[in-house]
């Protein structure tokens, strides 16, 4: 954010610009030299880019998308949340739905989505029920892990000192689950995010999914790319967004910065 | 004091409860058993699809493109991110591009590639090679820098060439890691492959399955489902062996 930092990034990877600047003068040069329709030269690509998002056309077509994506990822997130608590109250019952779980997960998402179709439609509902399902198992998997980490010495303390049932999960039990949950919710957030563009894909109506396709089909590469650059750039920004959000909601628990051993 | 390991019935409840929930459903009519056939008529759709042969086509394409695909995503990914992670200046170079490309869904590559590789075998080679890079270059890149400083020194000190140390030292250190990497990515090359046989042409498990939707053959359908999600499950254990070989010295 800060201005020095921003400066330092640019000049420690100065050559790594280099060859970015380079690539999309390739572009420019062979696109407009190859005259292709199947590749339009960058500038048409920018030009298309902006044109989408002022016209509202690919705006429209990307927010519908993010709507979508933002009503599966909460009702997943939080049935994913809440199953989570509740198994890990009981070590039998984690261990009892395990093999459950872990028959379901393999499945790959893309599968799910023609039978959904049968009983859901082409629409809406369909997009946020498979959203909410691919969110619901890592929200679930990260959930049960913390709770199963939490320090036994810590609850036996909590319950030494007579403190109440409301204090020690708000006090011990939230503050030591609070960042498994938190990473879990990250995974299933670009989850959501991939999850709904092969869903539009799929089922062929709407978003920016079916955009992309379609304009393939229709020939015109230039909105083609300008969706997918403009859906880098959301991805983008919402990893920004959750780590930032993160950083507040456990600012003790610095778990962007740790490096896995 | 507590028993650590459950008794092994006790996984097999819930599995039971659904099951019976399912033919429930649709054995009262709750919803409609067309779209929703029980279980009990969906297995024997399973048995003769595996016993007839049916299966031996789209099984060998999908698994034979995920494999290529895998495996050529992997071995780019693990050496770019060797020499990225050992090597200052090539990350330099890189660094910005990967983290331009990367977040970008691998799905919407798709449309794309069509454009320039057709609506065939090498789109779906790249778009699952692209798919399983990432995870991979990205654990790779961060478990060559967390190789301990004095295990490198060591080799120095035995006068070790740079290559060696590499091979003998830096990539056993990574290997765990790069693993964890690959894990990640033999789950999304599925996912990239099942979705590219949806969209692209008429072969594999990911196309059989839209294909029995559209023609409403709704048991073959679940059947391919089924036998989907246990292809899945067989590649899980299968690399969770291999795991174990290379990197026996990590207890999980």
């Amino acid at each position: 954010m800060t201005e020095a930092g921003g400066s330092k990034v640019l000049r420690g990877r100065i050559s790594g610009w280099l060859l970015i600047l380079m690539l999309l003068l390739l572009w420019e040069i062979s696109g407009i030299l190859s005259q292709a329709q199947s590749w339009p030269p960058f500038h048409s690509v920018i030009a298309a880019t902006a044109k989408g998002l002022a016209s509202g056309e690919l705006l429209g077509v990307l927010l519908g998308t993010l709507g979508r994506m933002a009503a599966g990822f909460c009702i997943g997130g939080v049935l994913g949340v809440v199953a989570g608590l509740i198994l890990g109250m009981d070590r039998r019952l984690a261990a009892a739905f395990t093999p459950l779980l872990e028959g379901l997960r393999p499945l790959p998402i893309p599968a799910i989505v023609p039978p959904l179709i049968l009983f859901l439609g082409i629409d809406d509902a369909l997009k946020i029920a498979v959203v909410a399902i691919a969110v619901f198992f890592p929200v679930l998997v990260n959930t049960l892990g913390g709770v199963q980490s939490i320090d036994w010495v810590l609850l036996q303390t909590a319950r030494t000192f007579g403190k109440s049932r409301t204090v020690t999960m708000s006090r011990v039990v939230a503050p030591a689950v609070l960042p498994s949950i938190l990473a879990g919710l990250r995974i299933a957030l670009s989850l959501a995010f991939v999850t709904t563009i092969v869903a539009e894909m799929i089922a062929g109506s709407g978003g920016i999914g079916y955009f992309i396709i379609e304009t393939q089909y229709a020939m015109r590469p230039d909105q083609m790319y300008a969706a997918v650059i403009c859906l880098a750039a959301a991805g983008y920004a919402l990893n920004w967004l959750f780590i930032r959000l993160e950083g507040r909601a456990i600012r003790w628990h610095r778990l962007s910065d740790t490096v896995p051993s | 004091m507590r028993s650590s390991a459950a008794p092994l019935w006790l996984g097999l409840v819930p599995i039971g409860a659904l099951i019976v929930l399912w033919e429930a459903i649709s054995g009262f009519r709750i919803v409609n058993p067309t779209l929703l056939p029980p279980l009990t008529q969906v297995l024997p759709v399973v048995s003769h699809i595996v016993l007839s042969g049916e299966i031996l086509e789209p099984l060998s394409q999908t698994l034979a493109i995920m494999a290529a695909g895998y495996l050529i995503g992997c071995g780019i990914g693990c050496g770019l991110g060797l020499l990225m992670g050992w090597n200052r200046a090539i990350y330099d170079l890189f660094d910005p591009l990967v983290e331009i490309i990367r977040p970008i869904p691998k799905a919407a590559l798709l449309p794309p590639l069509f454009l320039f590789l057709g609506m065939g075998l090498a789109t779906k080679l790249v778009i699952v090679a692209l798919a399983a890079f990432f995870p991979v270059l990205i654990n790779t890149i961060q478990a060559v820098r967390g190789v301990s400083p004095v295990a490198i020194g060591t080799g120095r000190t035995l006068g070790f060439s740079s290559v060696k140390i590499l091979f003998r030292i830096v990539l056993p250190f990574s290997l765990p890691m790069i693993l964890a990497g690959m894990r990640i990515s033999l789950a999304l090359a599925l996912i990239l492959v099942v979705l590219a046989e949806m969209l692209v042409d008429s072969r594999g498990i990911g196309y059989v399955i839209l294909d029995m939707q559209r023609s409403f053959k709704i048991r073959d359908m679940y059947a391919w489902i089924i036998i989907l999600g246990v292809l899945g499950m067989l590649l899980n254990a299968a690399f969770e062996v291999v795991e174990k070989r290379l990197v026996p010295w990590r207890t999980r």
